[in-house]
């Protein structure tokens, strides 16, 4: 049906196109492009499934980017950030950080989600672009290799400290029931946490529930857990879904303590489990309620930006992770001039320079480990505490 | 153009292609995600619990690589063999439901097993090339492979009576043709190419987890069939390249990125109802191409 | 575990997959093709609901801030989003649909011009009014308790309230086909379009109608999910479209007492999953609908496809 001569064009045309595609390669001794600013780019997940993850942290890395601008920039020179949608895919991931990288980027801050970061962070690692990662909390993130860092502490540092809270709490408590989304890789690592102290603390699970990260109606799991007569609930999912099961427990008659993991602790569960949401103990890896000078600034932003609100911990870090990527930069240019300085060397020292550093951001002061495993000094337990309205509230921490 | 997005292009025209072949005899089998998804943790499981397949160089062995691919497309093809004969007297719409629900049923068994790793899935995968150039010479001679064989089956006798069953399926029964046995191999034969294309897209994405074979990725990819016409192989490669590339051509409008690709998809059915690729148009192509080396010969004849 | 609480679970999730996939039938029996904007239609419905009870948008998106300078009760603001969303459906028919039909295109097509139209839906509500959660106040209700108890098991109340009205509209909705003159229209086209021309039915009305229909539907449903649980962003209504696929095939395409037996069957059977195995639930449903195909290639209350002669 296809004419041979059309056929055989085909293939020429293939190998074409494969030739161009062997000519690519970069120099290796490309300069910095610092034409409008220094280049310093971001990927994270604008669309798809896990857009709000992305939207909240995207206001982050504005305030961060506006912040260091209004300071003077990279020593005089203005720090210049662009940001890219990653899908919530891997393939998106992949291809975002690929154009970053080709784009001259000195360093990446992203992606949004862990399994997207074990996809795009080798393609980065083999290029030698230095990546901060604002929000991946699963294991071996920063074992993907040397250029690979984060801000986001992992759920075995954070976890357990709830628990003790709520034990804390109400010391007699026998019977603990968990709840984790077994399809989303924050909440299987951490309820892995969850489950461990609470077998640590003599608190055996009565019953373990596996719910999905779309599901919104809880009523089976529900019902099934509280057949069981359980004095604290343990909960390791993401705002929505959490939201949502909180305020199903609370309407079918649960009274006992609720605890929620990192994954909850942003404003955005608010609107979803209303006034339901009173008293749940949250883990918290930033807390608006921390009184240092870096997080009044970055709240005061916030607020100038968003009108009062509380902002996300997601905020926080992407602020966060933006704050270390140009503090290191300006630290990098006053040793080695950024302005004469080639591309490759340049991520290289880059890299060195972010994980020697010492960080006062709003989540505190951090660090990192030469992996580039974050070292965050202090973790919170916050209670959840509604207007009388249910429409918005505040995460007290807990003394 | 960027070697990891000619990668994933062509990744996709492979996929467009495993949809392809079923419908080329009228079976609307949504389930190449699924078998796509299974190839991958074939590579992945070999290549990271395994020390031959990994190898011990800066990049696995090539050998181990194929060895993947061929036991991945082995696998995805004997569960399409399993499941095809019942599955496949199934028609139409209920057909590609049918096989949406597998692709579901493939993904929740991908996320229970013991051994997948669950949501996180398989990482570290180790590299065959080292640069994204090797992946898109490799996936390109794959990828000219499965555009021959389907070039091929157009003389080939099961060629036309897949297109004849396609055309009328109980006409095609009354000559004899033996109408459960071809769509059976279409099938099977679309389950391997998509288990083929896994294995190389798992270590392509470093990575390899239960989200890789779902409902979305069943309909992008007959959007891709659909988009580059569904009655001769260059149009699916077509659509798949053009539609895996679009998102990423589209990135200068920003925020307006996935309303036009949305726009895209829904006009180009509209204005190219039989696809981008229809036989007059390869016609006129080809008189075009006649057309101008002679043109340019003409002073060099003797 | 006991018995009543896994029906009344089961009915009450089983309901709303129903509703959904009532919307889905509608179209399938006039045009023979499923509608893959059906899922953002329904999310629609639910922002609607959102806003026209007074909510506000958030700090994100081009229409941040934004509110009605109105606030209906619930229950007003129910049917007037079920109209808003059948007007999209409307739309969707014109732009994604009507082209193709006036062209008498393979059906194929229309998956994926309405799937380009829901991503187009989609992603446009994304960006009016930004990726976060909004939620229907639970006082919406006015003084109805959160839940009740019945027989030993306890019953939230808007899932009572859900399962009351999908079974009411189907009742409406079968009462209407069988009982007005549209109705039968509708039902003839369904059954032969080109006779039902033939006939003097109007078969682009009818079309028009089932696609208003199937909006509204939709459109209610939103709300009252959206009043269920909170409304997750734009891509609420995508996991209720996936799984309302499953049951308007194992119900039977084009069925309407099909398309509700098979939610209510789904919703069961989801609710049997015993807690230990809770991580398969998501498979019940299909893996029921690929027996049942298995079993009986039309569904379980479907007509047999026309064989091609």
């Amino acid at each position: 049906m296809i004419p041979g001569r059309l056929h055989r064009a085909g293939t020429g045309l293939l190998a074409l196109a494969l030739l161009l595609a062997g000519c690519g390669g970069d120099g290796g001794k490309q300069p910095i492009n610092l034409a409008g600013g220094v280049p310093v780019g971001a990927v994270l997940a604008l669309t798809g499934n896990a857009n709000v993850y992305g939207q909240d942290q995207k206001i982050g890395l504005e305030l961060a980017l506006k912040q260091r601008n209004g300071v003077g920039g990279i020593n005089g020179r203005p720090l210049k950030l662009a940001l890219e949608d990653s899908g919530s895919d891997e393939p998106g991931a992949n291809a975002a950080f690929t154009l970053q990288i080709n784009n001259g980027m000195l360093a990446l801050i992203g992606p949004t989600l862990s399994q997207q970061a074990f996809s795009a962070d080798p393609i980065a690692q083999r290029r030698g672009v230095p990546v901060v990662a604002p929000s991946n909390t699963a294991t071996g993130i920063p074992e993907i290799g040397s250029f690979i860092s984060r801000v986001s502490a992992q759920s075995s540092v954070i976890a357990p400290l709830a628990i003790e809270a709520a034990l804390k709490l109400q010391p007699g408590l026998k019977r603990a029931a968990v709840f984790y989304a077994q399809d989303d890789a924050y909440s299987t690592a951490e309820t892995t946490i969850f489950q461990q102290t609470l077998k640590g603390r003599g608190l055996d699970p009565v019953t373990v529930q596996r719910t999905q990260l779309n599901d919104q109606d809880f009523q089976n799991q529900i019902s099934a857990a509280l057949r069981e007569q359980p004095d604290l609930i343990v909960l390791s999912l993401q705002a929505v879904d959490g939201g949502n099961l909180i305020r199903q427990l609370r309407e079918l008659g649960y009274r006992g303590l609720i605890v929620a993991g990192n994954g909850m602790n942003t404003p955005n569960i608010y609107p979803i489990c209303q006034k339901y949401c009173d008293g749940v103990l949250i883990g918290q890896a930033y807390s608006p309620e921390l009184d240092t000078p870096a997080n009044n600034a970055f709240l005061k932003a916030f607020r100038a930006a968003k009108g009062g609100a509380t902002p996300p911990q997601l905020t926080a870090q992407a602020y966060t992770a933006l704050q270390v990527v140009a503090e290191a930069l300006v630290r990098l240019d006053k040793r080695l001039p950024l302005a004469g300085a080639n591309l490759v060397e340049a991520r290289k020292a880059l890299m060195a320079e972010i994980l020697s550093g010492s960080y006062a951001t709003p989540l505190g002061e951090i660090r990192f480990t030469p992996e580039g495993e974050v070292i965050q000094s202090q973790f919170y337990v916050a209670r959840v505490r509604m207007d009388p309205g249910g429409r918005s509230g505040r995460f007290a921490l807990l003394k | 153009m960027d070697a990891g997005l000619l990668e994933q292009m062509l990744l996709g025209a492979l996929l467009a292609l495993s949809v392809y072949l079923p419908l080329r005899c009228g079976q609307l089998s949504l389930a190449t995600p699924g078998f796509y998804a299974v190839g991958g943790y074939v590579a992945a499981l070999l290549s990271t619990g395994v020390p031959a397949f990994a190898g011990t160089g800066a990049t696995s062995p090539l050998p181990a690589l194929l060895v993947e691919m061929v036991l991945a497309g082995a696998l995805a093809g004997l569960i399409a063999l399993a499941i095809g004969g019942p599955v496949l007297r199934l028609r139409g719409i209920y057909l590609a439901i049918a096989t949406i629900a597998l692709v579901e049923i493939l993904r929740v068994i991908n996320l229970n097993l013991p051994f997948t790793g669950g949501a996180m899935g398989i990482f570290g995968i180790p590299q065959p090339f080292a640069q994204p150039e090797g992946y898109v010479a490799f996936t390109l001679a794959l990828l000219a492979l499965a555009c021959w064989l389907c070039q091929r089956l157009e003389a080939l006798r099961l060629g036309r009576a897949m297109a004849a069953i396609r055309d009328d399926e109980l006409a095609a029964a009354c000559v004899g043709i033996d109408t459960p046995h071809t769509k059976l191999i279409a099938f099977v034969a679309s389950a391997l190419l998509a288990g083929v294309t896994g294995a190389v897209a798992a270590h392509f994405f470093n990575s390899w987890n239960a989200r890789a074979g779902s409902f979305d990725a069943s309909i992008t990819t007959l959007a891709f069939v659909v988009f580059g016409g569904s009655r001769l192989w260059p149009g699916p490669v077509l659509g798949g390249l053009l539609l895996t590339a679009l998102p990423e051509l589209l990135r200068p409008v920003g925020d307006l990125r996935l309303i036009l690709f949305g726009a895209v998809i829904l006009l180009g059915p509209l204005f190219f109802p039989q696809g981008l690729v229809t036989a007059e148009r390869l016609q006129r192509l080809q008189t075009l191409a006649a057309l101008l080396p002679r043109r340019r010969g003409a002073p060099l004849a003797p | 575990m006991d018995l009543i609480q896994i029906l009344v679970n089961g009915l009450s999730v089983g309901a709303v997959y129903g509703l959904f996939a009532l919307g889905y039938t509608l179209v399938f029996s006039v045009l023979g093709v499923i509608n893959f904007a059906h899922g953002a239609v329904f999310t629609l419905g639910a922002y609607f609901t959102y806003l026209l009870i007074g909510g506000a948008v958030g700090a994100n998106g081009l229409l941040a801030g934004f509110a009605l300078p109105f606030a209906l009760p619930f229950w007003g603001a129910l049917p007037l989003a079920g109209l808003g969303a059948a007007l999209v459906a409307l739309l969707v028919e014109r732009v994604a649909f009507r082209p193709l039909r006036r062209r008498r295109a393979d059906p194929l097509l229309a998956l994926i011009t309405s799937l380009g139209a829901g991503v187009i839906l989609v992603n446009l509500i994304q960006l009016l009014v930004g990726a976060e959660s909004y939620a229907i106040p639970t006082g919406a209700l006015g003084g109805l308790p959160a839940s009740f108890p019945l027989l030993g098991a306890r019953v939230r109340t808007v899932q009572a309230l859900l399962l009351a009205i999908s079974l009411l509209l189907l009742a409406v909705l079968s009462l209407w086909l069988e009982g007005s003159r549209n109705g039968r229209g509708l039902q003839a086209v369904a059954e032969d379009a080109e006779t039902a021309q033939l006939l003097g039915i109007d078969s682009t009305a009818m079309v028009r109608l089932a696609f208003g229909l199937s909006g509204f539907l939709a459109g209610v449903a939103g709300g009252l999910v959206g009043l269920s649980v909170s409304i997750a962003g734009p891509y609420f209504g995508i996991g209720y479209g996936l799984k309302g696929l499953a049951v308007l095939v194992l119900g039977g395409l084009g069925s309407v007492p099909g398309a509700v037996l098979g939610g209510l069957i789904v919703g069961l059977a989801e609710a049997c999953v015993p807690a230990e195995a809770s991580g398969w639930k998501d498979a019940v449903g299909y893996g029921f609908l690929f027996l049942v195909l298995l079993v009986r290639p039309r569904g379980l209350l479907g007509r047999p496809l026309p064989t091609k002669v």
